[in-house]
């Protein structure tokens, strides 16, 4: 292990971190990539240190959202019901699935997805739609409020469709244990297209949520090959460093401009699915 | 317990795991730069290496425990959250946090199983 190495290691962890923490995504399905390619890794090196990473994402960025009270926990908690319920799924489906079709509609969904959030900011110029909260969401108490720092002004938000959400993160999580990703990805358009919650509290509560997921996966990796130990280390704790700067820079940016961020990055993400699954990359 | 002192304790169980984690990360690695002992057990990890590892405190030892502190982090904090709803008297939120804490918890026994 030379120092460029680390030196590389750590600076490829680091944006992942940022992005990671900024748009709610774990950053592993940045991550990657980047270790395999830009640092010759092999996959599954990479993807044991990733893993670890995007607990550390998850865990790092949340300390600073909820303590802005940016993350909104009820809805969190209520949804991580169903990701973590869908990755014991996911990881008992393993041995039928095909990676190639999943990943092919995997990419195709988020590729949806991008264009549904898209064309919803076109057509109101907003990065989220306000609507009161459905019945079972009132029920439970799942809206909130934060103060926006970028607005200079409190945002109170209702949870609509809250059943559907919670139907799509059980997918999300499902996906989570079948391809050991995250799944921000899908947890974000879900709350923010689906259930109307703004982008930031709905960045804030991804990443809240993913660690949950993350960290079964991340025990078993950890146990089963422990020699990349020397590799995680410099990930995870540039990986920490990012998502803190990540999370803090998320607070001061308006949700319209994360929003955009969010649909490019979300768009690559998918054709990447898109092209891995039908084997092109 | 206040909306307010929860989110505050759950920060601060997140923002605990992260610090002694990342210490223990940077200690392991400079350890590894002191010593140069990359030595590590190969394989699936026995019970005793975690408590004692092989010296104890190698550096190797040290980042597993660095690792196995931040990715208990999350377990802890919905473990916390269920304490919270139920002095809280919260019984619906309680049950939530319970069902995934259980859930979280067979996960990691089947995965390890």
């Amino acid at each position: 292990m030379t120092p460029l190495f680390v030196a590389e290691a750590l600076l490829i962890a680091l944006g992942s971190g940022f992005l990671g923490a900024l748009l709610g995504l774990g950053g592993g399905v940045i991550m990657v990539p980047l270790l395999v390619f830009a640092l010759g890794l092999p996959i599954h090196i990479a993807a044991g240190a990733s893993i670890v990473a995007v607990v550390a994402t998850s865990s790092a960025s949340a300390s600073v959202y909820v303590r802005d009270e940016i993350t909104n926990m009820r809805l969190g908690m209520f949804l991580e019901l169903a990701t973590t319920l869908g990755a014991v799924t996911g990881a008992g489906l393993m041995a039928g699935a095909s990676e190639a079709i999943l990943k092919t509609v995997f990419g195709a969904t988020l590729l949806y997805a991008s264009g549904v959030m898209w064309h919803q900011m076109r057509s109101t110029g907003r990065s989220w739609v306000p609507m009161p909260n459905d019945h079972f969401a009132e029920k439970l108490g799942l809206g909130g409020s934060y103060y926006d720092a970028a607005r200079g002004e409190t945002i109170s938000y209702g949870v609509s469709r809250s059943l559907p959400t919670f139907a799509i993160s059980y997918i999300a999580g499902v996906v989570s244990g079948l391809l050991g990703i995250g799944g921000g990805g899908i947890k974000v358009p879900a709350m923010n297209a689906v259930s109307s919650v703004p982008m930031k509290a709905a960045v804030a509560t991804s990443n809240f949520m993913i660690g949950v997921t993350a960290a079964a996966s991340a025990l078993v990796y950890i146990r089963n090959g422990f020699c990349d130990g020397f590799v995680t280390a410099p990930v995870v704790l540039g990986t920490l460093i990012g998502s803190l700067i990540g999370a803090r820079v998320a607070l001061r940016v308006r949700g319209v401009m994360l929003k955009r961020v969010f649909i490019v990055v979300l768009l690559a993400l998918g054709l990447r699915m898109i092209l891995s699954g039908v084997g092109l990359v | 317990m206040s909306v307010r002192r929860l989110e505050l304790f759950v920060s601060m169980v997140l923002r605990g795991g992260v610090l002694v984690s990342g210490a223990f990360m940077v200690a392991g690695l400079a350890l590894l730069w002191l010593t140069g002992d990359v030595s590590c057990p190969f394989g699936v990890l026995t019970l005793e290496w975690v408590i004692w590892g092989d010296p104890f405190l190698a550096p190797s030892h040290v980042l597993f425990l660095g690792f196995l502190i931040l990715v208990a982090t999350p377990v802890v904090r919905v473990a916390a959250s269920v304490v919270a709803y139920i002095s809280d008297g919260d019984w619906v939120f309680a049950a939530i946090t319970g069902a995934v804490l259980l859930v979280l918890v067979a996960g990691m026994v089947m995965g390890l199983g």
